[in-house]
């Protein structure tokens, strides 16, 4: 009777168990996708469940080649939900795993190792001018990044104004951390290699991903600060007061964050077609795993490196240059360059892949399309050679606008709330920056920190209180030299830096100044003679110093006496 | 006894359905195996959880009955060479349920894994042939741990158990309840798999039962992975010629080491949530 009962209770919970494990069963058998179970020689079957074609990026990341888990990690083995999602990466390409995403082995390992270096990621120049201008630092130097601050515990007034106003545009910003800069696009690579949804686009669950990278990524971030990619595009930022008041010829327009601008003339290389990948080298926007401290010096293409003269070695031919990501690049697109074709390079000795000389002179070659544009190469004529002018930087003529904010003023204060990137959240207190107007007009010049002559805007002008943050209050005059790719291929007018105010104050950079005494006096002194001999091929400007000798000596026809002219002690 | 052909007969249902799983396992793909095994055979997950339940239960078993054994005074009952075989039974039949685990392929597999190789590295003169020879070579595939699994350590696992209950193969009835009781469990306990990919930061656990071990280890020199459970087996075995004091003192030596060792599973399982 014992072991009878015994049995019967056994069956009894045996059964209990079958039918438990018969609606796992059933539970198992309705999850299975019915898609194929492999994608690129490998199980994958996260593909059995993901078969729609919107799902699919397509190009060299199409599902058949790579899977979904090469980038979104998880569990490619599993066919429960659960155990496939488990461990994802919702956003490829973040920089936090971008080692087991975009940079395993077999796929990006070497960019994805420059891009954490890149300034693109560190932000440590917005971090060092940024502390400069709070009067935290000496000088606006230094290694430390936007991560550093915003890992920050307690934090100083001026990284408390990183951490809300400045901490959205750096690379590891990630998606949900208020991502109007990367458009939600992701951060790390994808911040630049995932297409963007457009506004009023179908939604599409993964957009294409590669490595063609349009202007409207690039938009996001740098249509900030010095707003470089605004003015390529031929617009400049106002305040809602000056929204509709654009002046002559300035169309009002809507920035694609809502913000006001102004139409002006777009950079001649925007009217040509080119996008900013078409200029700008891999070393440029990846870096080169060297940690900069500021973007003039991760960016290695210059105008010249285009359109001449060339710098002493920096054309060789295809069998001399060594650079194993163009190499790669150019494979992965089908092409090859003849050994014994010329290449031209950027500073650091990076190919410009896309320039190549023809019969006819150099062409420069559209990445995203390969239209081919004739690159035309400067001319040694006067306007070119002008004595005095050895140090002028292209766009110290070229640069025919740039935006500027004459007065701007930064207060904190503690009432209300404003994001905090460092907590991902709406946080008290609040920075608050207002101007009495920005302008777009013809740029001041200043003396880099390389020694040449380039445009200059007022960066940082500012008043700032940061009192009630625990700061100080302090009144900056900083300039920032810099090239506001605005170029036109005509040059702005001799009298617009001859006869104009220059940049005053100290510079964003250690060694970046505005003209000394004797560069500003040697400066006037040739406004005065313009009125007259407006050509650069005029006879005065063969040797400037020799004519003024000239005049004093009587032996000139030149009848102007007014202040400044030949007749005056500046001369 | 009951318990002690219970025992023997889980060690049947586990050895079943040890066989009946083998065709669905790869010892290139383990993890992808099972994985399909799981998720994409029919009734697949139910069979490994009877498999892996039905062997759980014979370690459990095992240590029951010898706790049993131990409070009745009754291991003089056994000729001291078949009572120092029965002792054996334990770390056997550990050994055999390592293999099973380290079978899964998966992060907590792997991991598992390396840390057997550093522990047998540590035995001296034999160490790294002893590894080699259980656990393969580092890199190769997870075949010789399935052997040793399938073969050499349920094949002793069996024979000590058949010695021990003076019996080939268990009763009829024994084995039905086993596989009764099997099914029961694993309609309802889930055996899941672990992380393909070890997340980042986690801990990684070990099996359950060694979770103990895999705690002091945390403080110990590897070589402490084969001599504390050698110094219990020790002490179990030495029991069968000792008596009075000396018989307790080995006794409360045996029943510290299992609270030390319940002591570490609890603090790991508590680190690691």
């Amino acid at each position: 009777m014992y072991r009878a009962r015994v049995l019967v209770a056994f069956l009894l919970l045996a059964l209990a168990g079958l039918l438990a494990a018969l609606g796992r069963e059933r539970q198992r058998a309705a999850s299975l996708g019915r898609g194929p179970d492999r994608a690129g020689g490998k199980a994958e079957r996260c593909v059995t469940c993901h078969v729609r074609p919107e799902e699919d990026p397509g190009g060299a990341h199409a599902r058949a080649a790579v899977g979904c888990s090469s980038c979104h990690l998880g569990n490619p083995l599993a066919f429960d939900k659960a155990r496939a999602h488990a461990g994802m990466e919702p956003e490829p390409g973040a920089l936090r795993t971008v080692a087991r995403t975009c940079g395993r082995a077999g796929c990006h390992p070497r960019e994805a190792g420059r891009v954490a270096s890149s300034l693109m990621a560190r932000a440590s120049g917005i971090v060092s001018v940024d502390r400069f201008a709070f009067g935290e630092i000496p000088e606006p130097r230094g290694t430390a990044s936007i991560t550093d601050v915003l890992a920050k515990g307690e934090r100083t007034p001026e990284e408390d104004h990183l951490a809300r106003l400045c901490a959205g545009c750096h690379l590891h910003a990630l998606r949900g951390n208020r991502d109007d800069a990367i458009h939600g696009n992701g951060s790390g690579c994808s911040a630049c290699h995932v297409a963007r949804k457009l506004p009023g686009a179908v939604p599409r669950p993964h957009p294409p991903v590669d490595a063609r990278v349009t202007d409207d990524r690039c938009l996001g971030c740098h249509s900030r600060s010095g707003r470089i990619a605004l003015t390529y595009e031929g617009l400049y930022e106002v305040e809602r007061s000056q929204a509709g008041a654009c002046g002559a010829g300035g169309e009002a327009a809507t920035l694609h964050d809502g913000r006001p601008a102004c139409r002006a003339e777009a950079d001649v290389h925007r009217l040509a077609g080119l996008a900013c990948v078409d200029c700008h080298l891999h070393t440029d926007l990846m870096g080169d795993g060297r940690a900069y401290e500021h973007a003039e010096e991760q960016v290695e293409i210059t105008c010249e490196a285009c359109h001449g003269p060339v710098r002493e070695g920096g054309e060789t031919t295809w069998g001399g240059a060594r650079d194993p990501v163009t190499t790669a690049l150019l494979h992965s697109r089908g092409e090859t360059r003849p050994p014994a074709e010329r290449v031209r390079l950027g500073r650091r000795g990076t190919p410009l892949w896309n320039l190549r000389p023809t019969a006819t002179g150099w062409v420069t070659f559209r990445k995203g399309q390969g239209v081919a544009l004739a690159t035309k190469q400067t001319p040694a004529d006067a306007n070119h050679l002008l004595r005095g002018h050895e140090r002028l930087a292209c766009s110290a003529c070229h640069a025919a606008w740039a935006p500027t904010c004459d007065s701007c003023h930064t207060r904190f204060e503690p009432a209300g709330t404003q994001w905090d990137f460092a907590k991902a959240a709406e946080a008290k207190g609040r920075w608050v920056e207002s101007s009495d107007g920005y302008a777009a007009r013809e740029p001041a010049l200043a003396v880099r920190a390389d020694g040449r002559i380039a445009p200059a805007v007022p960066g940082m002008a500012m008043e700032l209180d940061a009192t009630a943050a625990g700061g100080a209050r302090l009144s900056r005059n900083l300039w920032s030299s810099y090239d506001p790719h605005s170029t036109g291929k005509k040059a702005r007018t001799c009298a617009s830096c001859h006869a104009a105010p220059r940049a005053t104050g100290p510079g964003t950079r250690v060694g970046q100044r505005s003209l000394d005494a004797k560069e500003l006096a040697r400066v006037a002194a040739v406004g005065p003679c313009l009125s007259c001999h407006a050509k650069a091929s005029d006879r005065v400007w063969r040797d400037f110093a020799a004519s003024r000798e000239r005049l004093a000596r009587g032996g000139s026809t030149c009848t102007f006496r007014g202040r400044g002219g030949p007749g005056s002690s500046v001369l | 006894m009951i318990l002690g052909r219970l025992t023997f007969g889980l060690l049947a249902v586990a050895v079943l359905s040890g066989l009946a799983l083998a065709p669905f396992w790869s010892a290139a793909r383990p993890l992808e195996s099972l994985e399909a095994l799981n998720g994409a055979t029919p009734w697949g997950f139910f069979l490994r959880a009877v498999h892996a339940l039905s062997s759980w239960g014979f370690l459990a078993g095992t240590l029951a009955h010898l706790v049993e054994v131990l409070a009745r005074r009754s291991e003089r009952k056994l000729p001291p060479g078949v009572w120092w075989r029965s002792v054996l039974l334990l770390p056997v039949a550990v050994l055999a349920l390592l293999g099973g685990f380290l079978m899964r392929g998966d992060a907590e597999a792997q991991a598992a894994l390396a840390v057997a190789r550093e522990i047998a590295a540590t035995v001296p003169i034999l160490g790294r042939g002893l590894g080699a020879l259980l656990l393969g070579g580092p890199g190769g595939d997870l075949a010789a741990v399935a052997l040793h699994h399938a073969g050499t350590f349920t094949l002793l696992a069996w024979l000590l158990t058949a010695e021990h209950g003076r019996a080939l193969a268990p009763d009829l009835r024994s084995t039905v309840l086993a596989a009764l009781g099997s099914f029961a469990a694993a309609g309802v306990v889930p055996v899941a798999l672990g992380p393909a990919v070890a997340p980042d930061g986690a801990l990684l656990l070990g099996p359950w039962y060694l979770l103990g071990l895999q705690g002091m280890l945390l403080h110990l020199p590897a070589a402490a992975g084969w001599l504390l459970p050698l110094s219990l087996l020790l002490a179990l075995g030495a029991t069968r010629h000792l008596e009075g004091r000396a018989r307790s003192a080995l006794l409360a030596f045996a029943a510290a080491w299992a609270a030390a060792f319940l002591a570490f599973t609890l603090r790991l399982l508590l680190a690691a949530r």
